[in-house]
């Protein structure tokens, strides 16, 4: 299985109050292709930081971050913009669909980026919203969606581009139990059967099974790697 | 450009939106007639004769002068002709509310010194051939329904019979005017029937007249007879002030102040007041925004979206309004006009008029969507996400 994503001596550093505070430290880490990872840790481990920097949200100040063949610490903003567009969907805790666009338009959203007809970019985030079973919702506002149809919505706005990286960040954060474990089966299923590579990052230990491996994160630097099929560790 | 999304973020917040709309929209109208006031005003002053000098006291408009000085004005060196113009200030019987100009004139000059007063209905010969009558402008006649024939009771608060009753003018004729500096909403009767009444004892009132009008001869430098009358006055025993026609409209509109800068100020006040408060309201969105563009900007939208959204709701805010206002003017135009063309002959929102009132709320949208549209453009993406996790 090939690297989909490379990290090399990856560090970065933040400011505040006047202190410097190291959030990733010369962190070395391959993730597979088609894999679903777990990434945990507790809090200020740098779990957003390294996701933000695999999404091409935020850079490095020095080392390697590679997505498939992208060196993204080679990037301007506007070409990291580019490249999230076209490589990478997101998922948020708390969902993040624009309020005044209904479940369709929020799917198509990304598609506007991509040089699309108007009636190529209805059918593919209409495929994608059958796809996450919300066939019967599109016409529907955010505010008429529950919870999980809203974070199902946005896996949807996420794979709508056909990505090869989703990363989620808290996607069930906000989800009671039931709800949460549908939407992690959805991003199983999506792994599995479209062969994403996923990186998701939670405090929810149950979350992290539904991973192939879980990332362990402390203080900026990489802990163990659990393989979760096979309870072996790295 | 997600356009679709400008639209629903501008109906997302309906009341707030509409607020905004309507101040523009208010402030636009204001504009557009304040500059279409200032333009109509400049209008009348630009249509003033320069064949025609106005002479009055030089104390002030409300002294009058004496009636002997017609005559030796006459002798003035280039005067082809002399009409009094003796404001009455009466009241109409049956509209004691309402206003319109009356004055007094010498009908044998008045209307060969006015010849942008056309007579539409009626006779001018039969006005001048009777000492009770009077012509009326087409708007005035209009307004209270006149035709050739009425009699028209004005009750004098200047000029007022012994016996109590109004006076009572008959319609000889309509006139129109081509003129912006030529009111369509005035009445001129005979000044020597007022002033029989006043000689006979039948009415009391001011004696004088309030303006000589000095029809100058062609080829007649108007500075030299203006300079020869107010130099025969200047001993009194009522001293003069001779000025053009259009000197005269100036300083007759001035006795409210400067009009123009006032008027000119007011709108750049409103214009002041406007801009920060759809500056406030972009503020405000740009704020509440923050969640969006930064999930827009997470999927890949440059900064140049982020920015144009917010720059375009404010340009779409403003612009809608000016579009409504300059709807409203256009709707309002002639009322308001029938309403101002006593003081404000030359009153119309004009295309000039309300490009600009267009122009000014485009600025204003451009500008004030510009501050949260950088703020936007400049928004760390990760720090906006942040702030919603």
């Amino acid at each position: 299985m090939t690297a989909a994503i490379q990290l090399r001596s990856v560090t970065k550093t933040y400011s505040r109050g006047g202190e410097e505070l190291r959030v990733l430290d010369e962190l070395d880490l391959d993730m597979d292709d088609g894999t679903f990872y777990a990434l945990m840790g507790p809090s200020g481990s740098g779990k957003t930081t390294l996701l933000n920097m695999v999404g091409g949200l935020d850079q490095a100040d020095s080392g390697l971050v590679q997505v498939g063949d992208e060196d993204l610490a080679v990037m301007d903003g506007g070409e990291l913009a580019q490249w999230r567009s076209e490589h990478v969907g997101f998922v948020f805790q708390g969902f993040n669909l624009l309020p005044v666009l209904s479940a369709r338009e929020n799917v198509e959203l990304p598609l506007l980026l991509a040089p699309l007809s108007k009636r190529q970019r209805r059918e593919q985030a209409e495929r994608a919203l059958t796809l996450v079973g919300l066939a019967d919702r599109m016409n529907h506002k955010p505010r008429e969606l529950s919870g999980g149809q809203e974070q199902r919505v946005a896996i949807a706005r996420a794979i709508a581009t056909d990505p090869q990286v989703i990363l989620a960040d808290e996607p069930t954060g906000d989800l009671d139990r039931d709800t949460a474990d549908a939407v992690l089966e959805l991003l199983q299923r999506l792994n599995r059967e479209l062969n994403k590579t996923i990186l998701m990052v939670t405090h929810d230990p149950q979350a992290a099974s539904y991973a192939d491996k879980t990332i362990h994160l402390d203080k900026g630097k990489l802990g163990r790697i659990e393989d979760n099929r096979t309870g072996a560790e790295g | 450009m997600p356009w679709k999304l400008l639209f629903r973020n501008l109906l997302g917040h309906k009341v707030r939106s509409l607020l905004t709309i309507g101040a523009v929209m208010v402030a636009v109208f204001l504009v557009c007639v304040l500059q279409a006031v200032t333009s109509g005003l400049s209008r009348t002053l630009d249509a003033s004769a320069a064949n025609r000098l106005l002479v009055q006291s030089a104390v002030s408009l409300f002294v009058d002068l004496p009636l002997g000085y017609q005559q030796k004005m006459a002798s003035v060196p280039g005067v082809e002709a002399i009409c009094k113009w003796q404001w009455f200030g009466g009241r109409y019987e049956q509209d004691k509310g309402g206003f319109f100009a009356q004055f007094g004139i010498d009908p044998e000059t008045f209307a060969t010194s006015y010849p942008e007063m056309t007579i539409a209905d009626g006779s001018y010969e039969e006005f001048a051939a009777t000492r009770t009558a009077c012509i009326v402008g087409r708007q005035l006649a209009d307004k209270y329904g006149w035709q050739v024939g009425d009699t028209v009771p004005m009750l004098g608060t200047i000029f007022t019979r012994i016996d109590g009753k109004p006076w009572d003018f008959t319609v000889k004729a309509i006139y129109e005017s081509t003129s912006a500096a030529f009111d369509q909403q005035q009445m001129f009767f005979h000044y020597q029937y007022l002033r029989e009444s006043l000689e006979q004892g039948g009415a009391t009132g001011p004696d004088g007249v309030g303006v000589y009008m000095l029809k100058i001869e062609p080829g007649t430098d108007p500075l030299v007879v203006q300079r020869a009358v107010d130099g025969m006055f200047e001993n009194g025993p009522q001293r003069v002030q001779t000025t053009t026609e259009a000197e005269f409209n100036r300083q007759f509109i001035s006795m409210l102040g400067d009009v123009p800068q006032l008027l000119r100020l007011i709108g750049g006040a409103v214009l002041f007041a406007i801009f920060f408060a759809v500056l406030n309201t972009m503020l405000l969105t740009g704020r509440e925004r923050t969640r969006d563009l930064g999930v827009m900007k997470a999927l890949g939208f440059g900064n140049g979206v982020a920015a144009g959204l917010l720059i375009g709701e404010s340009l779409l805010l403003c612009l809608t309004g000016a579009g409504l206002a300059i709807a409203l003017g256009l709707l309002i135009e002639a009322p308001i006009a029938a309403v101002t063309a006593s003081f404000i002959p030359g009153f119309a929102l004009e295309r000039d008029t309300l490009l600009l009132g267009a122009g000014i709320a485009a600025v204003v949208g451009l500008v004030s969507g510009v501050l949260p549209g950088v703020r936007a453009a400049r928004m760390n993406t990760t720090q906006a996400l942040q702030e919603i996790a």
